[in-house]
């Protein structure tokens, strides 16, 4: 039993964690909710031993700690996965498995590792490296590396994000597995309530860096929503944009072929008219990121032709495309789309030239009365929040652009910024924009989509309209079904319940 | 700058310069030299009286040229190494150009400015094209290409530009009178090498802080991949940045030549490209310090003329001094950022 008691947790001014007590008890499922930014990551760190809580004591198994290291943390049985699995893709299975471990041979590694898996229903080459398996399947290994070191407590820190849904499904079941059988503690940290609501005895709700509220069953969803969300939950979320189905196409690619610094693809074809919002769906690396790379430019276009609003480009060149209107947006905000070290005027006045004498003005327009950018002007990039971030891209973004590349546009985002974010871009597709991005949440794609573009091994394996894109669809589209066994039996199924 | 904070900020410099200090004197005290006694003659040699000061200022000019040039490709995040190989190409080309004279006036003297700044320029840009282009890290391709320049210049000074009948260390036949800098009064120091000196000053400080330029440059320098997402043609600004370093640099092997040497000599860059980028690391890359921080190494190393005289040191002490007072400037703000770091966790 872990007692955590009156935990802060202070970065500067900001209040992480604000006196949070919680209880976990063997042989339960513990759900962890609440926005980005509300604290839940912090928390499982100070569980894990990897932050030192500004005040408030810990309790593990009887014995009261004012902190944990990782190595007591281990001592404990207390084990965190992360989001992106902390391995070494280089190394072969069977290293990985080792790490942290007490020393062993080669042949007493592989034993344990066949009976763990064996136990647990998984199945892994030793030799194999890391680097050739699925996020799925390296989520698993860390887990049976965990339970190795004698982990009693799991955290899982958002364990499905970039899985297929029946990967998610055969964790979930081994964490029941885990818990019910086993008696292993199981935290699942998560901003997906449907997680919770299907997994947890117990879930914990936290919001601006402190412990709302404990739920327990039988939920109500809707509680769940307001306490989590707050005020932010209500708010109008913008219908899909109607879609001129007569317009000329704002473009057409015709045999197109991309290449990437890791891998190529091709030839592609693919239209999109003015107005369309097409997701991108697809495991990490199955190509949406080539894909939206190659189209704006950044990465080569050895063959094929691009025409785009009619005119017909037969290489890719950034600057050549950017003026015509494409613009790409990345994850990756301060890495790879700002300046971190200069400030918003700076920003404005680079993306902008022509506006430097009236670029106070611009910034009162733009960024603070249309996109609620609450910062002053003189303010660093790397001192904005993730939302205030994108809300500064997006405003850099000309209003003309035609077409919008963007990648995950919502990453990082609280519920009222993201739904603020969308309903803008909606509303550039309304005023004839096309928008094509990617997001790792199937259910965003789903949600925000005319039509949804699914990436397997690297192509483009099929694209599928509004009303056919459903969870099971896509997902099964992703994890490499083909389009004619997953629309063929439907439209099998469709048809004999049509008869019946 | 608020004042509490800029008292703070010399108050760390004080600790540097102290602690600088310790260092030398434990340098000092093996080789038998009364420590407090070295370091009274080294100033003494660099400010005791008007001439001495003319020397320093002699030797501040190209290296105020030399560390203000570096500022610039520092705003992009470069670190031109090769800067001292584009002293010696600028003092190369200002001589070549020259050969053709026996005598000339101000005409040629510019022209000869000119074709220092070029060559600079053009040795800054192999740089800066293997860098855009080939990929090659600035540092190694400078420091390759300053022992080009070293091996260019002596295969020059001994082969095809020697005296007649002598080839030796001592350089190439000096120049006419009439090609020299005019000088301040009867100080060592010229009224063309301070005007370049300042002009560099002042040119930098406009194209980095005044203009839309500095802003992209900074802005490349800040990140490179969103650089080319603004399309702002990142590996334009940097080859602009090199070469504008390397005529800064180029400028200042000119002012060996025309100024201190009146001919070209192997050791005709007196490490003066190195020195600036000490100066550089010390300033912290800004601005405002560089050219005090290059009249403080200037009168060290006058100073340090005195020290085989008076007390029989090596003269060399000086570059000891100066390479100290740049660790301990480092080590300095290393314990400040460490302060900070446990005073923000506690």
């Amino acid at each position: 039993m872990i007692v955590l008691s009156d935990i802060h947790k202070q970065y500067g001014r900001v209040r992480a964690n604000d006196g949070i007590s919680l209880t976990l008890e063997p042989g339960r499922i513990y759900a962890l909710v609440g926005e980005n930014g509300a604290g839940k990551s912090t928390l499982m760190r100070v569980l894990a031993g990897h932050t030192r809580p500004t005040s408030g004591s810990i309790e593990v198994n009887g014995e009261r700690l004012s902190h944990l290291t990782p190595a007591l943390a281990r001592r404990h049985g207390v084990g965190m996965l992360y989001q992106d699995p902390l391995d070494f893709p280089a190394m072969p299975v069977w290293e990985n498995f080792q790490l942290g471990a007490p020393r062993r041979t080669k042949r007493q590694v592989v034993d344990i590792l066949g009976e763990l898996s064996f136990r647990l229903d998984a199945c892994f080459l030793p030799d194999e490296p890391v680097s050739s398996l699925t996020v799925g399947e390296r989520q698993l290994l860390e887990l049976l590396r965990l339970l190795d070191l004698g982990a009693t407590t799991l955290i899982l820190d958002e364990p499905t994000t970039g899985i297929t849904p029946e990967q998610k499904q055969d964790l979930f079941n081994l964490l029941m597995t885990l818990a019910r059988e086993e008696n292993h503690t199981v935290v699942l940290v998560t901003h997906k309530l449907s997680e919770a609501l299907e997994m947890a005895d117990a879930i914990f709700v936290m919001r601006q860096g402190r412990l709302v509220c404990t739920l327990t069953p039988p939920y109500d969803e809707h509680e769940l929503v307001s306490r989590m969300f707050g005020e932010a939950a209500r708010g109008e979320v913008a219908p899909m944009p109607e879609v001129d189905e007569t317009a000329a196409p704002r473009l057409d690619m015709r045999d197109v072929l991309f290449a990437g610094p890791k891998y190529s693809m091709g030839p592609l074809n693919f239209t999109a008219r003015p107005g369309e919002c097409i997701g991108l769906a697809g495991l990490d690396g199955s190509g949406q990121e080539l894909f939206l790379r190659g189209l704006c430019g950044l990465d080569r276009m050895p063959g094929g032709k691009l025409v785009l609003n009619g005119r017909e480009y037969g290489s890719n060149d950034f600057k050549i495309l950017r003026r015509a209107g494409v613009q790409f947006v990345p994850a990756d905000r301060l890495q790879l789309a700002l300046f971190p070290a200069l400030n918003l005027m700076e920003h404005i006045t680079l993306a902008f030239p022509d506006r430097k004498e009236d670029r106070q003005k611009f910034y009162d327009e733009q960024c603070v009365e249309r996109f609620n950018l609450r910062a002053h002007p003189d303010t660093h990039a790397s001192e904005l929040s993730g939302g205030n971030q994108q809300r500064l891209l997006l405003s850099l973004i000309p209003d003309d652009a035609a077409l919008l590349l963007m990648e995950h546009p919502t990453r990082g985002l609280d519920a009222g910024s993201s739904r603020q974010v969308w309903n803008h871009l909606k509303e550039r597709c309304a005023n004839g924009a096309t928008l094509i991005y990617f997001s790792p949440d199937l259910e965003e794609v789903l949600e925000h989509s005319h039509r949804v573009a699914v990436f397997y091994d690297r192509g483009l394996a099929a694209v599928v309209d509004r009303e056919r894109a459903t969870m099971e669809t896509v997902g099964a589209l992703m994890a490499g079904k083909p389009a004619a066994e997953v629309f063929g039996n439907r439209a099998k199924a469709a048809a004999e319940g049509g008869a019946r | 700058m608020n004042r509490e904070s800029l008292l703070r900020q010399i108050g760390w410099f004080a600790a540097a310069v102290g602690l600088a200090l310790f260092l030398t004197v434990l340098v000092t005290l093996p080789s038998g030299a009364p420590p407090l006694t070295t370091i009274f003659v080294l100033f003494q040699g660099g400010l005791g009286s008007l001439s001495k000061f003319g020397q320093a200022l002699s030797v501040w000019v190209p290296l105020t040229l030399c560390s203000v040039g570096l500022l610039i490709p520092f705003t992009a995040r470069l670190w031109n190494i090769g800067v001292e190989g584009q002293v010696i190409m600028g003092a190369i080309f200002c001589t070549a150009a020259l050969r053709p004279f026996d005598g000339g006036g101000a005409g040629q003297i510019i022209l000869a400015l000119a074709a220092a700044a070029l060559g600079g320029a053009l040795w800054a840009l192999l740089s800066g094209l293997l860098r855009v282009f080939g990929r090659v890290h600035e540092i190694f391709s400078g420091l390759g290409l300053n022992f080009v320049a070293l091996g260019v210049i002596l295969w020059l000074i001994f082969g095809p530009w020697k005296r007649p009948g002598i080839a030796s260390m001592s350089g190439t036949e000096p120049l006419d009178v009439s090609l020299w800098l005019a000088k301040v009064g009867s100080l060592s120091v010229t009224w063309a090498g301070l005007g370049l000196a300042l002009a560099a000053i002042v040119l930098a400080a406009v194209l980095l802080h005044r203009t839309g330029w500095g802003l992209k440059l900074r802005a490349v320098g800040e990140n490179p991949k969103a650089a080319t997402l603004f399309a702002l043609g990142p590996r334009r600004r940097l080859l602009q940045a090199f070469l504008l370093c390397g005529a800064m640099a180029g400028l200042a092997g000119a002012t060996q030549v025309l100024a201190v040497y009146h001919r070209l000599l192997p050791s005709i860059s007196s490490s003066y490209g190195y020195t600036g980028l000490l100066v550089g690391m010390m300033a912290s890359y800004r601005l405002g310090l560089a050219p005090f921080i290059c009249l403080f190494f200037a009168v060290l190393n006058v100073g340090s003329i005195q020290l085989p005289l008076q007390l029989g040191l090596d003269s060399s002490l000086s570059g000891v001094i100066q390479g100290v007072m740049v660790l301990s400037v480092f080590i300095v703000q290393g314990v400040r950022l460490w302060l900070a770091k446990r005073g923000e966790a506690a």
